[in-house]
């Protein structure tokens, strides 16, 4: 069972400089809600490793990723982990109050969150009818992440999968790197990636050494990868 | 063994390896219904893959398999691409869904096919379905095929447990089934075996076999112990020559009768539990710290097409010709000869022949008896509810039946069968299945000896 984070909250000063908050639940926010939710929610920081939810164990908060990365799992009937998605700045985690979660979130870096109590944001929904919905509707929960896996494991090449897994990754945490390039952070294990993908870790690896041989991929270390810029680039 | 067990002894009896067994299957479940199933899958429903490879180089008279003589190696070549494509109509169907948590390789003889043919079947499987390195790779092994280093590149794709079809060490009982492979032969294989790092080697070993005396047999379960497999398999040879044209070859004569049937049985048992192996289900023996050990131990036994394992997974997929898949409450079978499965994937179908679709009665009846043989107990009250009354008094006349010769007692709606009793278990998962009573006036000439 994965460790339960447990680094004291802390309480922004405000949420002005936070770098998510175009693309999070708190863009959608009315002014009056917002100082609300400066005042209710919190920021935690998690060391790598540690969970922010653990399979089974009940949990009441909303999660936002605002910085670092996430692995979502689960353990399946047979006893083994499955990989089951990632999380990355912008991302929920926590949709709904359960009394039993249903899979673990562990921080794969040095990572920040904000969380809000269930009850809370209820309480604004009061206030204000739609927000919750509108908050799902607008990030990548817990169930989009299933769409994307269902979608990648539906792909019957290595390669494909490969290649989509770095796109998907790239829509989320990508950035510019210099011209015509794109700089694509791997923050999990190589064999994180693997299970994801439904691939034997030796698989995956000849797929990426081939992609770089080929020129398909600019660069790749442990922890990134360049590509081109543009549509269909690898 | 209690002499007022003996009765039982002259029992056929299904092998429960499914319920309802592949002798109840018919053509009234179709592709089609297979293919809805596949089609409700979910995500991460944990996968048990079989591939049937029906090739063997020379024929051994005993076997019940289907499998086929073959010299020229295009053709096994030909049923790779046919299987292939079968893995890719299937993986259509599923979508992405399902994961394999273990692919086992059976034949006929798997390791007929070249290490590179294997590659490319298990490379298919992880485009179509993912597979990955937690997935468990099992492959049966005839020792006379395996060639240099066919050990090691096996070990190398994955494979951590491998399975011998030693049946006997004894030259004149090799010789009387036309599987002569020597001590040193097998001894070998082991070896390369450890030396790659397999550890989860297992010997099938058969009694009633031709030939076969209590004192040759105890040689042949010396040597199977100075070889140390982590685990046993004791099977009983089935002698059906009415519906296995190819085990007339065998002398009737020569095969053991009744009471040496049980006392090579019993002397398995005892030389393999004092040398420290576990008794799994009826047929099954492994060192404690084995896989199998564990989840016997752990109550996580469970009976598929392949015997007892410890693979929790309840949807098995077969590959191949008369290869068994089971999918929520439907259990199909593909055509058995070669001819009718390549034609079904050559025109793009899935290449199924027949099957059943469980009943509510079937699947409260299927895991009574699964709990019976794995468990050696079951509360038989959901069959009790399930099945008509009167049924349900026959059912329970049976039991007591059994009550009286002391197979089992009763707690509660808990049925218990005695330790001693547990090689018998096959004719009390018999008390509770409506196939074998009550249209059963004669012995069926199709099932083996319940020992």
């Amino acid at each position: 069972m994965a460790e339960k984070a447990c680094t004291a909250p802390t309480r922004p000063q405000s949420c002005d400089l936070c770098a998510v908050r175009e693309h999070s639940i708190c863009a959608d926010l009315g002014p009056r809600e917002f100082a609300q939710v400066e005042k209710t929610m919190a920021r935690r920081h998690v060391d790598r490793g540690k969970a922010i939810m653990a399979e089974g164990e009940p949990n009441d908060s909303l999660y936002v990723v605002v910085d670092g990365s996430f692995r979502l799992s689960k353990i399946l009937e047979d006893g083994r982990r499955q990989v089951t998605g990632f999380l990355f700045p912008g991302d929920f985690a926590g949709v709904r109050a359960t009394g039993s979660n249903a899979y673990t979130a562990e921080a794969l870096e040095q990572s920040t969150v904000c969380f809000f109590p269930h009850k809370f944001l209820e309480d604004v929904a009061a206030d204000a009818p739609g927000v919750k919905d509108r908050l799902i509707a607008r990030g990548q929960t817990e169930y989009h992440k299933a769409q994307d896996h269902i979608v990648l494991l539906g792909k019957k090449t290595a390669e494909e999968r490969v290649i989509s897994f770095i796109y998907l990754v790239d829509r989320a945490v990508g950035a510019d790197a210099g011209p015509g390039k794109r700089r694509v952070p791997l923050p999990m294990p190589r064999q994180d990636i693997a299970d994801y993908l439904g691939l034997r870790l030796e698989t995956l690896s000849r797929t990426l050494t081939a992609l770089k041989r080929d020129g398909r991929l600019y660069d790749l270390t442990r922890h990134e990868v360049i590509i081109a810029a543009g549509p269909d680039r690898i | 063994m209690k002499p007022e067990w003996r009765k039982y002894l002259a029992a056929r009896a299904p092998r429960y390896t499914s319920y309802p067994s592949a002798l109840h299957f018919d053509s009234s479940v179709s592709r089609e219904d297979y293919a809805d199933r596949l089609s409700a899958v979910e995500l991460y429903e944990p996968l048990s893959l079989y591939v049937h490879v029906p090739f063997c180089k020379k024929l051994c008279w005993y076997c019940g398999c289907n499998m086929r003589v073959e010299n020229d190696y295009s053709r096994a070549l030909r049923y790779v691409s046919a299987l292939a494509k079968e893995i890719s109509l299937v993986g259509g169907r599923l979508a992405g869904a399902g994961r394999p948590r273990s692919v086992h390789f059976g034949g006929g003889t798997p390791n007929y096919l070249l290490v590179d043919e294997i590659a490319d079947i298990l490379q298919a499987i992880e485009l179509e379905f993912g597979l990955t390195d937690d997935a468990r790779l099992a492959i049966e092994l005839d020792p006379r095929l395996i060639r240099d280093d066919d050990i090691n590149r096996l070990a190398d794709l994955g494979f951590e447990r491998m399975s011998l079809g030693v049946q006997d060490f004894d030259h004149e009982v090799q010789l009387a089934i036309n599987r002569v492979q020597s001590f040193d032969m097998i001894e070998s294989a082991v070896g390369e075996m450890r030396r790659a790092g397999v550890n989860d080697i297992s010997f099938d070993l058969l009694y009633g076999l031709p030939k076969q005396t209590l004192g040759a047999f105890k040689e042949s379960l010396e040597k199977t112990l100075a070889l140390a497999p982590d685990r046993v398999a004791v099977f009983g040879y089935a002698h059906l020559p009415s519906a296995l044209p190819r085990q007339r070859l065998i002398d009737s004569e020569s095969l053991p009768g009744a009471d040496l049937r049980v006392d090579l049985a019993e002397l398995a048992d005892e030389m393999l539990i004092a040398a420290g192996y576990r008794r799994i289900g009826f047929d099954h023996y492994a060192k404690p710290d084995n896989p199998l050990a564990v989840a016997d131990r752990e109550g996580r036994l469970r009976r598929n097409f392949q015997g007892f394992t410890d693979d929790l997974a309840v949807t098995t997929l077969g590959f191949g010709a008369s290869a068994i898949s089971s999918v929520n409450g439907l259990h199909v079978q593909n055509e058995k000869s070669l001819t009718g499965y390549y034609d079904d994937i050559a025109a793009g179908r899935l290449p199924v022949a027949r099957g059943i679709e469980l009943t509510a009665t079937e699947i409260a009846i299927a895991g009574v008896i699964q709990d019976l043989l794995c468990k050696g107990s079951a509360n038989i009250a959901p069959v009790l509810a399930a099945v008509a009354p009167g049924e349900a008094v026959e059912i329970c006349a049976r039991l007591d039946m059994l009550e009286a010769d002391g197979l089992i007692s009763w707690g509660g709606n808990i049925v218990l069968i005695e330790a001693e009793a547990r090689p018998l278990s096959r004719c009390v998962a018999m008390a509770l299945d409506p196939y074998e009573f009550p249209h059963k006036s004669k012995p069926s000439v199709s099932l083996a000896r319940a020992i």
